[in-house]
């Protein structure tokens, strides 16, 4: 049976999206290795293993999760270019949906698939744009940047962040978010060794708040 | 020539640039074929236009919040690698919080004065391989899920609309990250000089302290006031003053 050209434009997108993304992963876990070779020391393949168990699991499963909840919105075009293109929840999503309502599509349509992918790729496009611009300006500021005045802030880039994300997500449920923080608080008063070891202490915590977060649910079903 | 400056240097530049370059030609072609696509199947033109000019000012404000993500992360990492990650497929809250993980399995801090080379080309390839698995589930997975999801009709979220434990499983794990580092900070203060004396490091609580309560800030303007604009600054600009209270506390 002959093939709709909006068929044919599907099944290439597919083709074309699964060789530009296995292209895409071959660049960016070769970069690593590239710019190692040119410092003259490769990455510690042990450490980093390490690293993955602490944190990648965390984000393996987000990543799960993201595929099967926006693969649908986005359809196949929109899919392929927002996970190369990264930046999913803080931007293309809220991009790409936006544009979908300002054309009305409906999810699963071809108008959609074609509203979602335009989205996205004009959305990558700008922000390649704007950051290599932005970057451009940063260049000339690199010896300030670097300077050892600002030093400090720059050793304190991760507990910005958690204050950030602490307040983002603590106020999402704050009963769940005491008994993790008491008791992390607890062991690493205890042990202050284990602040060398503070990624790995993400899984006893994360632990101990889906187990939380389990009671909770049920406890709802049963009242619901 | 120290290693943070030879993260800045041309050869970075031309790596990291090639790798960006080649993803903006992706989103060209896919780009020039959606439209190709849509006039085949008799869309509207003035209606992709429309999608493509609101998408474009959409972006452009997350887009410079992006870039204050590249400046916290520059006097680490140098300019080009965060440029490359949070240009093509990274977020800056995964982004920071894997370059950490990376830099305490090598006994680093994640600080410009204490990068090496290994340290960063081990922290580079964590912050690729963390973060490439919805690519590939979507190159394996994608062409069948979409398929069959086409032939079972629309996929709902839940069926009495209501959210499931997906949506409180995801919230819960980042609950139980941030504890994990916020009481490390308490722990650090409190004991980190002595079994209870507290007498450690008070500089990572301000910062998080000053961060939160900026971000307490942006989501009431959001909220409250209507500045949804400000959603896209909010991480980044919260980073930023906690960042600036950091360098203020070491005068």
């Amino acid at each position: 049976m002959k093939k709709t050209p909006y068929e044919d434009y599907l099944r290439s997108t597919h083709r074309l999206g699964r060789a530009v993304s296995i292209l895409t992963l071959v660049m960016l876990v070769g970069a690593p290795f590239v710019i190692g070779g040119w410092l003259g020391a490769m990455p510690d393949l042990a450490a980093a293993l390490r690293g993955f168990v602490s944190v990648g699991l965390v984000w393996t499963v987000s990543s799960v999760v993201e595929f099967l909840v926006y693969t649908p919105m986005l359809g196949a075009g929109g899919s392929y270019l927002a996970f190369i293109t990264g930046n999913l929840i803080n931007m293309k999503i809220p991009c790409a949906m936006n544009a979908r309502d300002m054309v009305d599509a409906k999810t699963g349509t071809a108008e959609n698939e074609i509203i979602s992918t335009l989205s996205i790729a004009t959305s990558s496009l700008v922000t390649i744009l704007v950051l290599a611009v932005g970057v451009a300006l940063l260049t000339p500021l690199r010896p300030l940047l670097q300077s050892p005045a600002l030093q400090p802030a720059f050793d304190c880039v991760v507990p910005a962040l958690f204050g950030a994300m602490a307040y983002k997500y603590f106020r999402k449920d704050v009963r769940l978010a005491l008994i993790p923080l008491a008791v992390m608080t607890l062991l690493f008063t205890l042990v202050p060794s284990l602040t060398s070891s503070t990624s790995f202490m993400i899984i006893p915590s994360g632990a101990i708040a889906i187990g939380l977060a389990w009671l909770k649910f049920r406890r709802g079903q049963k009242e619901g | 020539m120290t290693v943070l400056e030879r993260l800045s240097s041309g050869t970075m530049y031309a790596i990291c640039g090639v790798i960006v370059a080649f993803v903006a030609l992706v989103s060209l072609l896919f780009m020039a074929r959606a439209w190709r696509a849509g006039k085949a199947i008799g869309m509207d033109p003035a209606k992709m236009r429309r999608a493509v000019t609101a998408s474009a000012t959409f972006t452009l404000l997350p887009s410079v919040g992006i870039l204050l993500g590249v400046i916290a992360l520059s006097g680490s990492l140098g300019i080009p690698w965060p440029w490359l990650r949070l240009s093509v497929i990274g977020a800056l809250h995964y982004e920071t919080q894997v370059a950490s993980a990376a830099a305490e399995q090598l006994g680093l801090e994640l600080s410009g004065s204490a990068m090496t080379a290994q340290g960063f080309s081990t922290i580079a390839l964590l912050m690729s391989v963390c973060i490439m698995w919805g690519m590939i589930f979507m190159t394996i997975f994608g062409r069948r899920y979409l398929a069959r999801l086409s032939r079972g009709g629309e996929r709902k979220a839940d069926s009495a609309g209501k959210p499931g434990f997906g949506d409180l499983a995801m919230t819960a794990m980042f609950i139980g990250m941030v504890s994990a580092y916020i009481g490390s900070y308490l722990g650090a203060f409190i004991s980190g000089e002595g079994l209870l004396t507290f007498r450690g490091s008070w500089t990572p609580l301000l910062v998080a302290a000053v961060s939160a309560l900026a971000m307490a800030g942006f989501t009431a303007l959001s909220e409250r006031r209507g500045l949804k604009w400000l959603d896209s600054f909010a991480i980044a600009g919260s980073m930023l003053l906690g960042m600036i209270a950091a360098v203020l506390a070491g005068q």
